[in-house]
């Protein structure tokens, strides 16, 4: 059985494995406002099958927050660090795209043999979803270089701990909840003003060159 | 009038209507895509008949042969058209078709391989060290395309549960008559535009259009398909060109009606409106090309690769989805 919030979060998912396949920052940015839309939009069905008022509040605030927010806030920040692609790293993008996707059949396969909550509809694909966004947050902070695709790749993972928590569970309550959106809000705020600083004080955002020491 | 001869009438307008469709069609595909890159740099640009005009010229003109020929380069133009037409004829490429016959994909995918092999052989006889350069290219994105172009096709096959184009592309998807309705729209239509995706993306490989190569250029040093037949002229040039359109409306039509099928996944579609859809669709397809080709630039040869990876990825989701959707039992 698939119901219409598996479908959202595996789009979610799909997404996800698209935006490893692209090193254009504002390409991601959009990708990933849109794989956090669509996650919105299985929150707001959940609250909808389950007849919870709160989460409607909570999808509202992911969609206004973490879908339109963060990215445009990222996108300003690479605007004025005057950055607008990544140069990879390890792997090419077609070819890390490649491995998430077939992570993202691992993880189904993985998924199977978890014992899913049975009054929960297609928790089961929930879980693959989740599962696969986390491999893919993975995959996207191995091959990429500058801070941005870091704090991307961490954004994602952080979405696959999201949707597992949220197709697993009937709701977690929205006070954890509204936390953990702030939490997250103020660490990318964080991140960003940490980005500015090491372009400051290196010249550059490459994460591989941070190792050498500086005098 | 008996049964007999109205089956007959019937049968014969339709193979009068699929003839004309054959010599039309791939006109019309090149002449759009001429057209459309003309406007959007701000030119009139030839008619939308003048590819037809152009073969028409080239069949009156003399033929220049080069002295190191022999006749593999001959058979090699013959070879090329009758695999083109064989493929015209067996290909699920447009709905309204006489007959068609059972054509396997691993079949299909080889007769295109079989055609792109004569043109190599009569480029390497023609002598000249251009058609060498062109020949050596193509085989690597020959090497590059086919495992995309299969995989999504074997996708397909697996989801429809045969390997022939006929059943497969025939594929009746019937509403209603599934226990969870939702799951079967969205998986039928996600494979069928993934695939669809993917063959049109290996066509503008195969084909050697823009983002791979830039079919108007003029440096012999940039070219692919075109430093292949720098040598063919006239008779031999307009067959050529003749089966190089065909084999574009071809590929077009397929990716055309994977997109056909993916909408009738979702919407009831009547036989007569999808086979105006698909001539649309393919239609469609030559306008983006255009578009494509005045806004892409050509990649560099190295990068390549990256484009077909992205054409694989595209199969392997739709691979996945198909296992995923419970259509074959891993």
């Amino acid at each position: 059985m698939i119901s219409s919030i598996a479908l959202c979060v595996l789009c979610a998912a799909v997404l996800a494995c698209l935006m490893v396949g692209s090193l254009h920052l504002r390409l991601n940015l959009f990708l990933f406002g849109i794989e956090t839309l669509f996650i919105a939009g299985a929150t707001a069905l959940t609250a909808n099958a389950h007849g919870d008022a709160s989460l409607f509040l909570i999808a509202a605030f992911i969609a206004a927050l973490k879908a339109l927010a963060v990215p445009i806030f990222l996108l300003r920040t690479s605007e004025k660090l005057n950055v607008h692609r990544d140069v990879g790293a390890m792997i090419t993008p077609p070819l890390a795209m490649h491995l998430s996707i077939v992570l993202l059949a691992l993880s189904f396969f993985l998924t199977r043999s978890i014992p899913s909550p049975e009054m929960i509809d297609g928790g089961w694909y929930g879980a693959a979803a989740g599962i696969s966004l986390l491999f893919t947050g993975l995959v996207i902070m191995l091959t990429r270089r500058l801070a941005i695709g870091q704090i991307l790749g961490f954004l994602v993972i952080e979405n696959g701990i999201y949707v597992f928590a949220l197709t697993q569970t009937l709701g977690m309550p929205m006070l954890v909840e509204m936390g953990v959106l702030l939490d997250m809000l103020v660490g990318v705020m964080i991140c960003g003003l940490l980005v500015f600083k090491i372009q400051k004080s290196f010249e550059h955002i490459d994460v591989a060159q941070l190792r050498d020491l500086k005098e | 009038m008996s049964e007999f001869d109205n089956h007959l009438l019937t049968n014969c307008s339709r193979w009068i209507l699929f003839i004309s469709t054959v010599i039309v069609l791939p006109v019309l595909c090149l002449g759009l895509i001429r057209k459309t890159k003309a406007r959007l740099q701000n030119r009139i640009g030839p008619p939308l008949y003048q590819p037809l005009f152009d073969v028409l010229k080239l069949l009156r003109k003399g033929e220049t042969l080069s002295s190191t020929m022999s006749g593999v380069f001959r058979l090699s133009t013959v070879v090329v058209v009758t695999t083109t037409l064989i493929l015209a004829w067996l290909t699920p490429w447009l709905s309204f078709k006489p007959w068609s016959p059972h054509a396997d994909l691993f079949f299909i995918v080889y007769l295109f391989a079989l055609s792109r092999v004569f043109s190599l052989l009569g480029s390497l006889d023609s002598g000249s060290a251009f058609g060498a350069f062109g020949a050596s290219r193509e085989v690597t994105l020959g090497l590059l395309v086919e495992p995309a172009l299969m995989l999504g096709l074997v996708a397909l096959g697996l989801y429809c549960g045969s390997s022939d184009l006929k059943v497969i592309f025939s594929y009746p998807h019937q509403l209603g008559s599934h226990s969870n309705e939702l799951a079967f729209v969205a998986g039928t239509a996600g494979v069928w535009t993934l695939v669809g995706i993917s063959i049109f993306l290996s066509s503008l490989i195969e084909l050697s259009r823009m983002p791979v190569d830039d079919p108007t250029t003029h440096l012999e040093l940039t070219m692919v398909h075109e430093a292949m037949i720098l040598e063919a002229s006239g008779r031999n040039l307009a067959l050529i060109e003749f089966a190089h359109a065909l084999r574009m409306s071809i590929y077009f039509g397929l990716a055309a009606q994977c997109f056909v099928h993916a909408a009738a996944a979702v919407w009831h579609i009547s036989a007569l409106s999808q086979a105006v859809l698909n001539v649309i669709g393919i239609c469609a397809i030559a306008v983006f090309v255009g578009v494509l080709e005045s806004l892409a630039v050509k990649l560099q040869w190295r990068k390549v690769p990256e484009f077909v990876a992205y054409v694989v990825s595209m199969s392997l989701l739709a691979a996945f989805l198909v296992a995923g959707s419970g259509a074959v039992k891993l």
